[in-house]
């Protein structure tokens, strides 16, 4: 017996030395970054890159066919080809973490505050800082793009990613299915606050009872002027604030007001019993079953939704249009730390952005196969593009794309308008870091998941829940959580002169 | 040294059966194990991959844990994932022996083979589509529940918001996804069962229910005992789509559904902390470990053929 | 066989009253897992606009294929994932017969010296594992399996759970005797493996057979992990990234110009359900090739006699 125990630890530790041995070889590998093998060509003295992307999206048939059109061109003007990789809308944010922990080669990588969160995979050393790259080839960039974008999407005083140049602000409206308010000649005109909806819902209710007054899904929250740190956590710095001060946002009375309003709207039957756990409206939209509900707009908005759901849709503002953190994280491209051409990724992303010809390519195919120009700025899909359907919103500047049909000749001067009416938010570009306060963080997430939707759609009674979250925010140690961002968000107001 | 290689020599047609397998394990499952010291690191990427991110990250010590422990949830999801998975291996192992001898004893065989059939489809069905069904019964509005309620004149049920309908659901759900799955080990052990011992017991006259408890029980309870330690090793893991996608992830159900694997879910989606994932796992695994110790100890001194190890 | 069934009657079997009592039971139970998948069946055959209306049916007022429609158009890439799946669970399935039931054995014999050791060293990997980022980088960059078929088959290859059952029909269904006898008579290990212990665990060898096909036919996490190529995808696959996307974009429903581009790509729940019923109508059918071996268990008093 004690001779086989003395043979089973000499075999456990010939594993162990075994396991060191090949982890350690492993480790050499990555580092030889095994896709970026550079193929020289014969002309040049410097040789041709290429680069790898990764973005996000159903992955389409023809990526490869379109990449090598585009490679033909980039290698043309910057010497340097590309091969997409699409990674499905799901998958990305999982596929993307063990990506870059693994060190698999890459160059370009989509993210966002969705998928591969921006914020925190930057100050986790996920991207290269920009800043000097930006300046030594990125000037056309830097003169095309609304210098907004590249302020706001500043972490901890750094570039860590390039903005699509899209809507800058976000303004929240309330959409209303026309056909009712043709049916029941409401009108519109006088409605933004959530008390102003009241008699329509109520018209609704009576006179149709099984359509959804009011639309929405769990994720509803009422519009309160403020902006958050954390989306969707409960602090919160007032629009018009002076003093910076962080506050429970469910302490606040506008908070507490649009809560019972909320409750109210419930009980009064204009909710759907089942909104607190409703992942998505489009069920209602599909079938036209609702009236109202409240989105985020952007320029000619009300005609594309009426396009895509086949029916008339019309909305008027619930809120300012207001430029914060989330609006401009939206869609942003960053470099990888481990790529191996930086200078040539920042030249990709230089032209990419400034380009028209090579956005279009990007984002509608080869012409002739997938799509063709009617005029010097509008085109028409042909039917190939259906291997090539690409979401352009994370492709780069939105501003350079061809027109469809349907698209108002001034869409990009519309967008452009838009853009330059939105206020900053008073905590636009400061980033909370929660690393100090990393387990609090995940005890209040719970919390935040446990009551708020119920709260948020007005399904329990303010009354009783509103405390008994704010108590379980404190428990949770949300007071900690708030103090830590208070101590950086005066920390960056000294460093920015705000 | 010398007698350790006379003993591999002797073995050493069993040492060639095993090591196939054994390579497998080394690579697929120990050689990952070292990624286990990012539950003691705030994990930061390098430009050199991940094992040099792994040595360059910063040692915290324990910090990691501490999200698991240090809230009033703590207690409430250990004893959610504990209370569930007894319940779960306890009804389950009664029902699937239960369905496994009651198939076993029916006449029709092809009667049988369909009935079997047919428990089993509910295991290809994710519980995304699950939660769909769960759904269509016990929506506020449209669900059938409901519906049958009203129409006897009750008043109806807010499911998504009554928690204390649900460990009931809960534990209901799971055993009707594997009930099916599971009966087929213990058929499978009833038809290996030697016949002639069936056949002595008939002679002797024993009825049919004699002979399930004298013989087939007793015959099935190796592969219950492993089955049930087995189990036990995983008892802190939850299924996170029956705790999730079924009750829609409704938040005044979080009393009676927040477990383990959920809690961790949702305190770390926006981080994506990888240290405290890491912790998290090995919590549960240290403990599983530790539970499956114990009882393999107390089986062994009862039974030393019953027992894993 | 016939003959053998009529002698099992003589022995082994219920009254009439009591039989009826069980068929009950175990059909309304049956009929309980059967009916959401009847009802999957049925809502992939739904009419896309009835469905948003009237919500799930039974009998929905309107009909249509269109979903089906949908899923095959993308034609030979679902054939293609067919292909795959299939390929992917048959090998699979052979292999890790093969290396589980030798390693079973090995651990179920006294005379084995480490059997102690080897139980443990596959029990360990039960209960721990490394996660999944350092599982990547074994798998992908120290084997260099990414986007092969093997980085499908490899990973699923072992399961110290399915082990440690069959080790258990090993010791109860093969009697010590029998193999002791053999033993005596000169027969050397694998002859005993092969010649009698194999053909005695049939049950035990169908139920891992069984478990290690669905557990290869359901996988879709290791080609979330390691496969990149489209050809390369497996069914479920290709199922689960329609869920996961679903759930990806509703969960981002607030990001308006994500909302606007992605809502149309993504395919409507009659598609979804349409590729249920695809990815597991042949499963469902593979089934009772195995099942001749637990719900007959003839094959063992065969062997024995």
């Amino acid at each position: 017996m004690r001779n086989s125990k003395r043979s089973f630890s000499f075999v456990l530790a010939t594993l162990m030395a075994l396991v060191l041995v090949l982890s350690a070889c492993g480790g050499k590998n990555n580092n030889a970054a095994e896709g970026n093998t550079g193929t020289s060509t014969g002309g040049g003295s410097e040789k041709t890159v290429n680069l790898i992307w990764y973005t996000i999206g159903t992955p389409q048939k023809d990526v490869d066919r379109v990449m090598e059109e585009v490679s033909k061109y980039t290698k043309e003007k910057i010497n340097a080809t590309i091969t997409m990789k699409m990674v499905d809308w799901g998958d990305y944010q999982q596929k993307m973490q063990v990506n870059v922990a693994s060190g698999e080669p890459m160059d370009i990588i989509f993210t966002s505050a969705g998928g591969f969160d921006y914020v925190q995979n930057a100050r986790k050393g996920a991207f290269m800082v920009l800043d000097d790259l930006l300046e030594q080839y990125g000037q056309d960039l830097k003169n095309t793009i609304d210098p907004a974008f590249l302020e706001g999407s500043k972490v901890d005083g750094h570039n860590y990613g390039i903005p699509a140049n899209k809507e800058l602000p976000q303004q929240e409206v309330w959409r209303f299915n026309k056909q009712f308010l043709d049916k029941y000649n409401l009108d519109i005109s006088n409605v933004r606050s959530l008390e102003s909806i009241e008699p329509l819902l109520k018209t609704i209710k009576e006179n149709e009872p099984t359509i959804t007054a009011f639309a929405m899904d769990k994720n509803y929250v009422p519009y309160v002027p403020y902006d958050y740190v954390v989306q969707n956590l409960p602090m919160a710095v007032k629009l018009d604030t002076t003093d910076y001060k962080i506050v429970n946002i469910l302490e606040t009375q506008e908070m507490k007001d649009a809560l019972n309003l909320m409750r109210k709207y419930y009980k009064a039957g204009y909710i759907a019993p089942e909104a607190a756990t409703t992942g998505s409206t489009s069920d209602l939209m599909t079938s036209s079953m609702w009236f109202m509900d409240r989105a985020q707009t952007q320029p000619s908005a009300d005609n594309l939704w009426s396009q895509s759901y086949g029916y008339p849709v019309v909305s008027t503002p619930a809120s300012d249009a207001i430029i914060t953190n989330t609006s401009v994280q939206g869609s942003i491209m960053a470099i990888s730390a481990n790529s191996e051409y930086p200078e040539k990724a920042m030249e990709f992303l230089n032209l990419l952005n400034t380009d028209p010809v090579l956005r279009n390519m990007v984002d509608s195919g080869i012409e002739g196969v997938h799509y063709n120009k009617t005029d010097e700025t509008h085109y028409e899909n042909l039917p190939e593009s259906k291997n090539y359907d690409m979401p352009s919103y994370s492709l780069g500047n939105n501003m350079l794309l061809y027109l469809n049909a349907n698209d108002p000749d001034d869409k990009w001067e519309q967008f452009k308008t838009f853009n330059a009416a939105g206020v900053d938010s008073p905590i636009l570009s400061f980033n909370f870091d929660s690393t100090k306060v990393a387990s609090e963080m995940a005890a209040v997430q719970n919390v935040k998941e446990q009551y708020w939707s119920s709260l948020m759609t007005g399904t329990v009674e303010p009354d009783e829940f509103l405390p008994k979250a704010i108590e379980k925010f404190k428990e949770a140690g949300l007071d900690k959580v708030i103090a830590e961002a208070q101590t950086q968000l005066d920390a960056w107001r000294a460093a920015n002169n705000k | 040294m010398a007698t350790f290689f006379r003993n591999l020599l002797k073995n050493k047609v069993m040492l060639f059966m095993v090591l196939p397998g054994a390579l497998w394990f080394f690579f697929f499952s120990y050689m990952p194990l070292v990624g286990t010291i990012a539950a003691f690191k705030q994990y930061r990427f390098s430009r050199e991959g991940f094992w040099a991110s792994l040595v360059k990250s910063e040692w915290v010590g324990w910090d990691n844990f501490k999200f698991l422990f240090s809230t009033n949830d703590a207690l409430l999801i250990t004893r959610n994932t504990l209370l569930y998975n007894i319940a779960f291996i306890f009804i389950g192992l009664v029902l699937s022996v239960a369905m496994a001898v009651l198939l076993s004893e029916l006449v029709n065989k092809r009667l049988a083979k369909v009935y079997q059939t047919g428990m089993f489809l509910p295991y290809f069905l994710s519980w995304v589509i699950v939660g769909y069904f769960a759904f269509s019964f016990l929506s506020m509005d449209r669900g059938m529940f409901n519906q049958i309620i009203s129409w006897f004149g009750g008043d109806p049920i807010q499911w998504y918001s009554e928690a204390k309908y649900w460990p009931y659901i809960l534990v209901f759900v799971s055993l009707w996804k594997s009930i099916g799955y599971n009966s087929v080990v213990y058929l499978a052990s009833i038809m290996g069962i030697d016949k002639s011992l069936y056949e002595a017991a008939m002679i002797d006259g024993a009825n049919k229910w004699q002979q399930v408890k004298n013989i087939t029980i007793p015959m099935l309870s190796p592969i219950i005992i492993i089955m049930t330690l087995l189990a036990v090793g995983k008892i802190f893991y939850a299924d996170f789509g029956l705790f999730y996608q079924v009750p829609r992830d409704s938040g005044p159900l979080y009393a009676v559904t927040n477990v383990i694997d959920t809690y961790v879910y949702r305190g770390l989606k926006t981080s994506g902390e990888i240290g405290m994932s890491t912790a998290a796992g090995l919590y549960q695994s240290v403990v599983g470990f530790a539970l499956v110790m114990v009882s393999n100890y107390v089986v062994r001194k009862i039974d030393k053929d019953s027992a894993l190890f | 066989m016939a003959g053998v069934i009529r002698r099992n009657k003589d022995f082994h079997q219920v009254g009439t009253g009591w039989n009826v009592v069980l068929n009950l039971i175990a059909g309304i139970f049956a009929f309980l897992c059967v009916f959401p998948f009847l009802f999957v069946v049925i809502i992939s055959l739904t009419d896309e606009k009835t469905l948003a209306t009237d919500g799930y049916r039974i009998l929905p007022a309107q009909w249509s294929l269109e979903a089906y429609r949908y899923v095959f158009q993308s034609g030979d890439m679902l054939l293609r994932s067919y292909g795959v799946t299939i390929f992917v669970t048959l090998v699979g399935t052979v292999i890790s017969l093969i290396m589980i039931s030798l390693y079973a054995y090995a651990i179920s014999r006294n005379s084995f010296r480490y059997r102690r050791f080897f139980s443990v060293f596959a029990i360990v990997t039960m209960l721990f594992n490394g996660g999944m980022i350092p599982t990547y980088m074994v798998v992908s960059q120290l084997m260099g399996l990414k986007n092969t078929v093997w980085a499908l088959i490899l990973p699923l290859a072992m399961n110290a759970f399915y082990i440690m059952i069959l080790r258990t029909f090993y010791s109860t269904s093969v009697p010590e005797a029998v193999i002791e006898s053999a033993r005596i008579d000169g027969a050397g290990d694998f002859y005993i493996f092969l010649r009698i212990v194999l053909p005695l665990s049939l049950p035990g060898l169908a139920t891992i057979g069984l478990f290690s096909t669905l557990g290869y036919w359901n996988d879709w996490f290791n080609a979330l992990l390691y496969i990149d190529v489209p050809n390369l995808v497996p069914l479920q696959s290709m199922l689960m990234r329609i869920e996961s996307s679903i759930a990806f974009i509703q969960q981002n429903s607030q990001n308006s110009s994500l909302s606007l581009t992605a809502l149309q790509s993504i395919p409507q729940d009659t598609s979804r359900m349409a590729m249920v019923v695809l990815a597991t109508l042949p499963i469902i059918f593979a089934y009772p090739f195995f099942q001749r071996y637990f719900v007959q268990g003839l094959t063992v008093g065969a062997v024995k006699e």
